[in-house]
């Protein structure tokens, strides 16, 4: 299998942070290409910062990154990276259907095509909105048509920064099964920061579990759950097997981590 | 006519508020879902009523008619001090061309003046946010600009380019320069987090982010520093013209000339005019505000 993500040695400490707590500690991990990787973790574990450092956004202090065999910022070149974040970020003044169709106007030299929109807001059940703004339009139609613009210049990686938290139980848990969908067709890499168990479980193929103060891989863990899952599958038995393992997992991680410094001790 | 005054002063004064304390709009990344299906239910007070109906026009006709009484008792006790609303009437209609003609002068250094000071203040603004330095170097000459009483230069701008349109001008457009500059800066800067991430993964350049991205952004600003600025202008243009009254006309001129003869009738028709013109650019921007912003938050009613 080829290495779809690769980070070694990665260390990142913010300016002004303590010395001994960097926000991530030699980040080693290796995602072959086409997998669907949750990070999970408590807050302030640095997995969103880990992100951001996939996406090009953010720089690492050591340590090299590289997604298919590019750096970050090689692969941006290329438009090779599609970033969807906890907010839509769609430009209120477009259509939807400019918004989706927004990746392919800007940088043009990278001279990457990108999917006709309006078959991509097909894809996403969207393809009624096409003509509407925005604010027309409710916050789950809204994380679809970002879904919709990330996807349409076909990225080798999907940055996902938990980009179904603002949204109740019954639209996100529609909007999982729409993604696993559309990535079982698209098939790239995909990174999803997440502080949900369930929903790391269902989508994944493998799950990360950081640990905080310093920011560390804590585990990897496999889900060995059969794909394509629908509704059968997550309703399984094993889907509970899993989901107490990641908790574990969670539980050790936290008392791994230092104490934050914010919290009182009972 | 008093109260037509009366309405400009407290629009401007209004817009002032908005525009001097804080840029009014504040664009949101979030914006809040639109229900699928709404119902029409109105919450309290914010319900739209026809302007026909009496409860949206009856309020200010009570007013209007109470200060018209008020008006016509003082103008029949002391003929000297206020000239009766009959006598503004007729001298409006008596001599139209007269007063179209000064209204076009001044409307006309307004309008020059303030697309010479928003324009620069938008085009300085854009610098500003490209390159740093040009912030650090302009900034505090525009405050001092700002802070000094525009009415205080005036007399000296006249000695340098005369009695022409040339100081009017550049008075109006140092009015509306800083107004603009400031929104647009601050509307220019104004990019959510998120959505210049989703630019820079894609590696758009400076010039497409500005384009795309920072320009549109900062709209809701810039039209807010407009409807200051846009009745604004004519302050500036009638100071000007107080100072350099002479030849080439305008309301201003005409207003002091009147005053100094003790034309009355004429003064109070000018001021009518004046409030007339700045009603109207108000309701000019604020129509293409609507134009433009359908798309902002300020342009939706609040749902809760």
């Amino acid at each position: 299998m080829t290495a779809g993500i690769e980070v070694r040695g990665l260390t990142k400490r913010h300016p002004g942070a303590r010395l001994d707590r960097p926000a991530l500690q030699n980040i080693d991990l290796e995602i072959p290409h086409r997998q669907f990787v949750s990070l999970i973790g408590p807050s302030g574990c640095g997995k969103s910062t880990l992100l951001r450092i996939l996406a090009g956004l953010d720089r690492a202090d050591t340590g090299q990154v590289s997604l298919l065999g590019r750096s970050p910022k090689q692969a941006s070149r290329r438009k090779a990276i599609g970033l969807v974040s906890q907010t839509p970020a769609l430009l209120p003044w477009l259509t939807v259907r400019q918004n989706v169709a927004l990746p392919g106007k800007v940088n043009r030299r990278a001279g990457s095509e990108i999917d006709s929109p309006d078959e991509l807001l097909r894809a996403v059940g969207l393809e009624e909105s096409a003509d509407q703004y925005p604010h027309e339009l409710s916050g789950g139609m809204l994380q679809r048509v970002a879904v919709a613009r990330a996807l349409g210049l076909r990225p080798d990686v999907l940055l996902m920064d938990e980009p179904f938290s603002a949204l109740d139980e019954f639209t996100r848990e529609a909007l999982q099964y729409q993604l696993l969908g559309l990535w079982q067709q698209r098939a790239t890499t995909v990174v999803f920061v997440t502080h949900s168990v369930r929903e790391a479980v269902v989508l994944s193929d493998r799950i990360v579990v950081m640990s905080a103060r310093p920011g560390r891989i804590h585990e990897v863990l496999d889900v060995d759950l059969p794909r394509p899952r629908d509704r059968k599958v997550v309703k399984g038995p094993h889907m509970h097997d899993l989901e107490d393992r990641v908790r574990a997992s969670l539980q050790s991680a936290w008392k791994a981590g230092a104490a934050p410094d914010d919290l009182v001790p009972l | 006519m008093r109260e037509e005054a009366g309405i400009a002063t407290r629009v401007t004064d209004e817009a002032a508020d908005t525009g001097s304390t804080s840029p009014t709009p504040v664009p949101n990344a979030n914006v809040p879902p639109a229900p699928e299906a709404t119902p029409p239910v109105p919450a309290r007070g914010v319900r739209r009523r026809s302007v026909l109906h009496p409860a949206t026009w009856l309020p200010a006709t009570v007013v209007l008619v109470v200060l018209g009484l008020v008006w016509s008792g003082v103008a029949e006790a002391h003929p000297y001090i206020l000239p009766r609303l009959g006598e503004v009437g007729s001298a409006l209609v008596g001599d139209p061309l007269l007063f179209l003609e000064n209204a076009w002068a001044t409307l006309s250094v307004a309008l020059v003046g303030v697309g010479a000071g928003a324009g620069s203040a938008f085009v300085l603004a854009l610098l500003m946010s490209e390159i740093p330095v040009v912030r650090r170097a302009v900034m505090p000459f525009a405050v001092v600009l700002n802070v000094t009483p525009v009415v205080a230069i005036t007399p000296a701008l006249v000695v340098a380019f005369g009695f022409g349109m040339a100081p009017k001008v550049i008075v109006t457009a140092i009015i509306t320069f800083f107004p603009v500059l400031i929104n647009v800066a601050t509307g220019l800067r104004s990019v959510p987090l998120p959505v210049l991430h989703v630019f820079r993964t894609l590696n758009a350049s400076r010039w497409e982010v500005l384009l795309r991205l920072r320009v549109p952004s900062s709209l809701p600003y810039t039209l807010a520093a407009l409807r200051v600025v846009v009745p604004l202008s004519l302050v500036g243009a009638v100071v000007a013209e107080f100072v350099a009254a002479g030849s080439s006309g305008g309301l201003g001129t005409m207003i002091r000339n009147s005053a100094s003869t003790a034309r009355l009738d004429h003064v109070y028709a000018g001021v009518a005019c004046l409030a007339a013109m700045g009603v109207l650019l108000l309701a000019l921007v604020t129509l293409v505000e609507k134009r433009l912003l359908f798309w902002h938050d300020s342009r939706r009613p609040a749902r809760g």
